[in-house]
């Protein structure tokens, strides 16, 4: 794989508390990194890093492409933009120094795959948070871009304009964009992101739980009547709830490793157990998503 | 920086300071005839003032995560503020020809104000509102975080420059130091002479040169503050 940014032992503090300490990383090309971590543990810092914005107290940020070309989209979504998106996206470009043509090309490209051309003459302040997310995410792509910063572009959209969100995002990776992001948002990293980097008292952690197929579990949840029939089926499972129903039919909540799903389904059924939701789960994935 | 402009202009931010600029100049000149010079002066401090309030506007004019957008798509911040000030400036521009204009076309004055007279006048009015700008600048929110100390701070330092010019003598007494002091006091003398004035005396030239000078050199340290603002 091909590496366009690779940071080395950056290092920043504020008024003496320390934010970063030695992280190293690396972006590659063609891939959509997520960045999580809890609130100020310093996501949006280094990223402000990487896109220039903010100077580390130490270590070395190295460039692997000669014209490496970072397109930044800041936390804040400016509330207030008294522009039309083809207002807004032409002043921007004027001030980067591009030409009429080439600039008017540019948006016209933008628009179409970001799928807002009929929103291209209404005025921004306007748009849903979904559609100035996006408009944020145009301003930085005005220039030709190899890599993306985006800092928490999900949040405060609804599932709807998250999932819009997500297909751009994903449509933009295919176009050959490298794409780094922070988030809270759960869902994102299963569908969109290759790789995720946790970031926790400074220091970064590649953990990759989403495609490590050995922790698959299924939870099950059933009904029946005695429990004393389950003692056979204990070594299997593990009971997460239980409660009772009326007339002593209790329901029971519990989980089975992927391999052994089969044998207790068919004892439970025996048993004359009626099932009530079969769903796989993911131990290892829950407990990271808990952190956030 | 054109950019700066219509943005400027659709905040509607200028609306209060330039209401009272026009309800300044309107109620100035109600009642005819006016002596120029001393007009002219009236509404030059006038315009000093409210070139405050328009100054803090224009530097206000983006929310902060806009101004890190624009300032990201203008490669650094220093041709970020150069395109304010440039704003700034084209405001001032404009608003000083209004003000020796309107009393011009409503035949305010005692009698029709010469050539002379005109330049004086915006002279004064120019000189002074690109001082409140370099002075004013200073406290806007790219070196002052708190907005409350941004007011205070442009208020204060426009009437303690104006203050200066009447205790000019107490000052002089220390050597040098009106040359630290903002030169608000060169145009109130200035224009304080004789209407009946033949020709500009040389000596004004230099006194409104000095004014602009002076306000460069705040300008500069704005820049100089600018960049060193990290450990501030
Ligand atoms: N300009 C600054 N001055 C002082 N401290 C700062 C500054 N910027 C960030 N910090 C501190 O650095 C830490 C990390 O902040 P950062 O914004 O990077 O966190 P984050 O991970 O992005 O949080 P969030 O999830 O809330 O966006 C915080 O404790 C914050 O107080
Ligand atoms: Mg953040």
């Amino acid at each position: 794989m091909n590496t366009i940014i690779e940071l080395q032992n950056i290092s920043k503090q504020y008024k003496g508390k320390k934010v970063l300490e030695n992280i190293s990383l690396s972006v590659y090309a063609h891939q959509i990194v997520a960045l999580v971590g809890k609130n100020g543990s310093g996501k949006s810092t280094l990223l402000k890093i990487i896109g220039g914005l903010a100077h580390p107290d130490a270590g070395v940020i190295d460039k692997h492409l000669p014209s490496l070309n970072i397109g930044y989209v800041p936390e804040v979504t400016p509330s207030q933009i008294l522009f039309t998106p083809q207002e807004y996206l032409y002043h921007m470009g004027t001030i980067s120094g591009m030409s009429r043509k080439q600039l008017q090309q540019r948006i016209d490209y933008l628009l179409t795959i970001f799928n807002m051309q009929e929103a291209r003459h209404t005025r921004i302040v306007h748009f849903s948070k979904g559609m100035k997310q996006k408009i944020m995410i145009m301003q930085a792509m005005l220039e030709e871009r190899n890599l993306l910063i985006l800092d928490e572009p999900l949040s405060g959209l609804d599932a709807k304009a998250q999932s819009d969100l997500e297909d751009t995002l994903a449509s933009l990776k295919d176009n050959g964009l490298s794409i780094l992001l922070t988030c809270h948002e759960t869902k994102l990293l299963e569908n969109l992101v290759d790789r995720v980097l946790v970031i926790q008292n400074g220091q970064v952690s590649q953990t990759n739980p989403l495609h490590d197929t050995e922790n698959h579990q299924n939870r099950v949840i059933f009904e029946i009547s005695s429990l004393k029939s389950l003692e056979e089926l204990l070594p299997f499972i593990e009971i997460q709830q239980q409660r009772s129903l009326n007339n002593d039919i209790k329901e029971l909540i519990v989980t089975v490793k992927q391999e052994d799903t089969n044998t207790l389904l068919l004892a439970l059924l025996h048993q004359n157990a009626s099932i009530k939701q079969l769903l796989p789960t993911n131990r290892k994935k829950e407990e990271f998503y808990t952190h956030f | 920086m054109c950019y700066q402009c219509i943005n400027y202009l659709r905040t509607k931010n200028y609306i209060p300071p330039f209401s009272i600029f026009i309800l300044f100049i309107v109620v100035n000149y109600t009642f005819v005839p006016n002596p120029i010079l001393d007009s002219y002066s009236f509404t030059s401090i006038m315009l000093f003032f409210l070139m405050g309030w328009f100054t803090i506007t224009v530097f206000h004019t983006e929310e902060e995560g806009q101004k890190v957008i624009t300032i990201l798509h203008s490669k650094g911040q220093s041709a970020y503020n150069r395109s304010l000030f440039i704003v700034c400036v084209a405001i001032a521009f404009c608003l000083s020809t209004v003000s020796v204009i309107y009393p011009t076309l409503i035949g305010a004055f005692s009698e029709p104000p010469s050539v002379l007279h005109l330049l004086m006048g915006f002279l004064s009015h120019f000189s002074l509102s690109v001082l409140a700008i370099a002075l004013s600048a200073i406290f806007t929110r790219e070196l002052i975080r708190d907005r409350q100390n941004t007011w205070w701070g442009v208020l204060s330092i426009l009437i303690i420059a104006v203050v200066i010019a009447t205790l000019k003598n107490v000052i002089l007494q220390v050597k040098g130091l009106i040359w630290l002091l903002p030169p608000v006091h060169l145009v109130l003398e200035m224009m304080s002479s004789d209407d009946s004035l033949k020709y500009i005396p040389t000596v004004f030239y230099w006194q409104f040169a000095w004014i602009f000078i002076y306000s460069m050199l705040w300008i500069g340290l704005f820049f100089f503050f600018l960049r060193h603002k990290r450990k501030w």
